[in-house]
This record gives structure tokens, sequence and C-alpha cells, in this order.
């Protein structure tokens, strides 16, 4: 284990001299996300100028929920972001094959490969709005409640990327996975809002499915005081059984690797 | 005259051909695009139905109206999508292609204006099936056929002014690096800026008047608004006269600014 926090210090040392020897573009890059998260943002507070609660939420409670989307998908684009393009710039270009042949886990060396500072946009927004939003409601930020905080953006983090890592497998078979964790990871799209919106059915899939609504719905409803039972607390679990299910596939996986040849 | 003109018809009806091989050889994209899409159209659903909760109207559009508009805004977003340049020409100069690209004998902008296009109407075509699930979530489109023809003439107008200025902003690509953070960052603004998210009706009137000048609003808020009922009919020529007049300025400005930033281009080879 210390030997693989030392190599990712490495990686990421290295990385960051990359980014950093063009500053405007690294500065772009990370503000990038911040601007397209901002529209989605705006179409909320658009409509909250005209309505006071959105399904008994109101704007300051809508903006919790959006943040703490906003942090768990951040460390899967800080962190992970290679899981999105195994297929096409490793699998398909016959670059995987280097990852075979070095002491390290294929896995770590593929995560560990890329930083992407564009997860940065995510981050400092859901920080901006966690914090504003939490501030305008009164939540008091004792021990427990930044305990519970740390844990659920964690736990939001690795079912993001538990969720694009069991997809990305595809690409030991089709080579280009984009289009099938694409569809998957949209699905976040719907935990930006509080999943009492939707039917019982889209609520069954976004905890049990495809369960983004641990990202941002249940944790929002322990920081609000709202009463919605175990599920506030079942985070942590949900992120370490999918990155089990991932590594599996991911072994899976890797068993069927047929390199490009030459 | 005659032979000249077929032979430019000729050329880039050609390119224009090749727009739905290049859209469809990878079925898996477009299924994706489907899959992509109908989520955003059932989330978009819910969210609007539960806007309207306890209101039936709200700054004068009731919900089956606001309803019809957003699911139209998602399923004609092709005509904000398809305009953007920053990614393409990032792509051309980081490949070397823009080389080949300028050395053909066309007029690049014609050439990428008529691509552009017919990936737009393959676009189009491929939102077919999205329509149905539309009409399944609510969506209530007119059967008027004027405020279709309208909605036509407007949205392509719309889709020409933007491409001109997308090809403005598409020119930053030959000064910076980071194309796939400014491409984000397009697509977010527009995502807004266009009125797909939300109507501008719903909006505080000095954005809506801030937005209603920018071209984004131009491809799919303008027309939809004519679809959907939110603007009169007798608007229509005011506004094409006005688009016009945008393409007028935006078409020569547009090119000046491509022959400024093209000199930029170092392209190695041997």
């Amino acid at each position: 284990m210390p030997r693989y926090v030392s190599l990712y210090s490495l990686f990421l040392r290295q990385r960051l001299k990359i980014l950093m020897e063009y500053r405007v573009n690294f500065f772009i890059g990370a503000v990038s996300t911040l601007i397209e998260q901002t529209a989605g943002l705006l179409t909320v507070w658009v409509v909250m100028q005209r309505i006071p609660l959105l399904n008994g939420w109101t704007y300051e409670e809508l903006l919790l929920v959006y943040g703490l989307l906003a942090l768990s998908k951040s460390l899967t684009y800080l962190f992970a972001d290679n899981l999105w393009t195994v297929g096409r710039e490793y699998i398909r270009t016959g670059g995987f094959d280097r990852f075979l042949v070095r002491p390290v886990d294929p896995l770590f060396h593929l995560l560990a490969d890329r930083f992407d500072h564009q997860g940065l946009g995510h981050l400092i927004i859901g920080g901006i709005l966690v914090s504003t939003a939490s501030a305008r409601l009164g939540i008091t930020w004792d021990l427990p409640h930044l305990l519970y905080l740390v844990v659920a953006v964690l736990s939001g983090g690795l079912i993001f990327i538990g969720l694009n890592l069991i997809t990305c497998v595809s690409a030991f078979w089709i080579m280009d996975s984009v289009p099938v964790t694409r569809v998957v990871f949209d699905m976040n799209e719907f935990a930006k809002y509080p999943l009492s919106m939707y039917n019982r059915g889209v609520q069954f899939v976004l905890t049990w499915l495809v369960p983004y609504g641990f990202a941002s719905f249940y944790p929002a409803n322990y920081l609000l005081g709202r009463d919605v039972g175990v599920l506030v607390w079942l985070g942590p679990a949900v992120a370490v059984t999918l990155l089990l299910i991932g590594y599996r596939l991911w072994l899976f996986g890797l068993r069927h690797y047929a390199s490009t040849g030459s | 005259m005659a032979l000249a003109l077929g032979r430019t018809v000729r050329r880039y009806g050609g390119m224009a051909s090749m727009a739905p091989k290049f859209f469809l050889a990878y079925s898996i994209w477009v299924w994706m695009e489907w899959a992509v899409q109908t989520i955003a159209l059932i989330i978009t659903s819910f969210f609007w139905r539960a806007v309207y909760t306890d209101q039936t109207v709200i700054a004068g559009l009731a919900q089956s109206q606001t309803l019809t508009y957003v699911l139209l805004a998602l399923i004609f977003a092709p005509f904000v999508h398809s305009t953007g340049m920053i990614y393409n020409f990032g792509y051309l100069l980081k490949e070397g292609q823009i080389a080949v690209e300028l050395l053909r004998p066309l007029d690049f902008q014609a050439g990428q204006y008529v691509w552009r296009t017919a990936e737009l109407w393959v676009g189009l075509i491929l939102q077919v099936p999205l329509f149905i699930v539309a009409l399944f979530l609510g969506m209530q489109p007119p059967l008027d056929p004027r405020l279709w023809a309208v909605f036509l003439v407007t949205a392509f107008l719309g889709h020409a002014v933007l491409f001109c200025f997308d090809w403005m902003l598409g020119c930053l690509a030959f000064y910076v690096t980071e194309i796939w953070g400014l491409s984000v960052a397009r697509y977010g603004f527009t995502l807004f800026a266009s009125g797909l998210l939300v109507p501008l009706a719903l909006m505080p009137d000095w954005l809506a008047g801030i937005l209603n000048v920018l071209p984004f609003a131009q491809a799919l808020y303008v027309p939809l608004s004519f679809l959907t009922g939110i603007a009169p009919l007798s608007d229509a020529p005011r506004v094409w006269l006005a688009q016009l007049a945008a393409l007028a300025v935006l078409l020569p400005l547009s090119r000046w600014v491509f022959r400024v930033a093209v000199r930029k281009v170092t392209v190695q080879g041997g």
C-alpha cells in the first residue's frame, strides 16, 4: 500500500508538470466544467424565482443536493477519468500492453496515468454550493455532520467510479466503451434533483440499480434532518459493493484481453 | 455559368452525402444517443411536472405549453449542437489535417457549413424515435403546417447565424490547446443561452433580453417560440429580417477572423 501511495504521488507530480506547462490551458480546463455546471444551476435558479418550493424542497435545499452530487462527481473526474478512455486511448492503440509488462497493478496504473484537472470545476462548484446552502439552511458543521459529509462524498465518488469501472470493462470486447459508460453515467442527471420528484420505478433504479441517489439525495436528507430511514447510512456499503463487482469484472475482462497485434 | 454551378453543387453534394455514412458507421453510438436522450426527456418531463404541481400558469406559460416546449427543445437540440467548431478546429490542428483541408479546391467555410448542415439533417432524422417517446411523456406538438414552416425557416436561419458565430469562437483553437475544456464551456453556456433547458420567457426580463440578442437563442428558442405559441406568427417577418441582418454582419466578420487566426498555423511534416 505505501508503495502505491508513493507511486501515485510520483504519477501525479509528472501529470501536474505536464498540465502546468501551459498554465492558461490548465486554467481553461479547470473552469470549463464550472461553466457547464452553472447552466444547470441557472435553470434551477430561474425556476425557483417563480415558485417557492419544488416538490417540497426549497431553493437552498436543492442547491445542497446539487452540490453533493458535484462533489462526488469531482472525485471520478479527478482520479478515475481514464476509465472513460481505456478503450479508445489504450486498448485500441495497443498502449494497454504497456500496463501489463510493468510491475504494478494494471488498474492502478491506468487510474494513476491521468489526473483530470477538469474535475476541479466540479469540486469548486460543489464546495461553494454545499457551504452556501448549508449556511443558509443553518446546518451546523459539528464533528458528526462533518464526518458524515466526508464519508458521503467519498462514497458518492466511489459509486461513480464503481459504475464507470463496471461499464468500462466492455472495452475489452467492443474496443470503445464510451457509449456504454455514458448511458449509465448520464443517469446521474436524475440525482441532481430530489428523488422524491420521480415515480417509484425511477426511485428504485436510482437507489438499487444505478445508485446515484446515495451521492446526493440520501446524504442531503440526513444533513437536513429528514427521515428516509436506514438508506442514509447505506452509501459506503453500496460503494464498496460496486467497487468489488467492478474489480471482479475488470479481472474477468483482463483475462479476455487480446492485444491489437502487429 | 450553369456548368460551374453544376460542378459546385456536385462537389458540396458529395460532401453532404458522406455525413450519413460518417454518422451511422458505428451503430452503437446511435443507440447510445437514443438512450441518453431518452433519459434527458424523462428527467425533463418529471422536473417540469414538479414545477407545475401547485400552479397552472407560470409567466404566462401553461404546463402543457412549457412541457411541449422543453421536450421539443431537446429533440431539436441538434440545431445548436451541430455548429460547435472549437473541437473540430483543434483536432484538425493537432493532426496537421488543417493543411490538407486548406489545400482542397473548395471554400473551407462553405464546405464545413455544408457538412454541418448535412449532419444536422441526419441528426434530426435520428431524433424521430425520440419524438415518439416525447409524445408519451405529454408533448403536444401543433398540427398547423404554417407553424412548422415558420419554425423550419427560422431555425435554419438561426443555425446559419450560430454557425458564423461559432466559426469565430472556433478560431480560439488556433491560440490555445485546451480544446476539450473550451468545447465543454461552450456546450454548457449553449444549454442555457439557447433556451434548451428553460424557455427564455420564464427568465427575468433583463436576462432574457441579453440572451435574446445572442445567436444561441436564434437557433432554438426563437424558432420554438413560434411552434409553441409563445410568439405570434405575425412576428416572423421581423425575426427573419433581423436574422438576415445578423448573417450579413457575421458572415464577413467570421471569414476575416479566420483569415487572421489561420496565420498562427505551423504544420510540421516532411
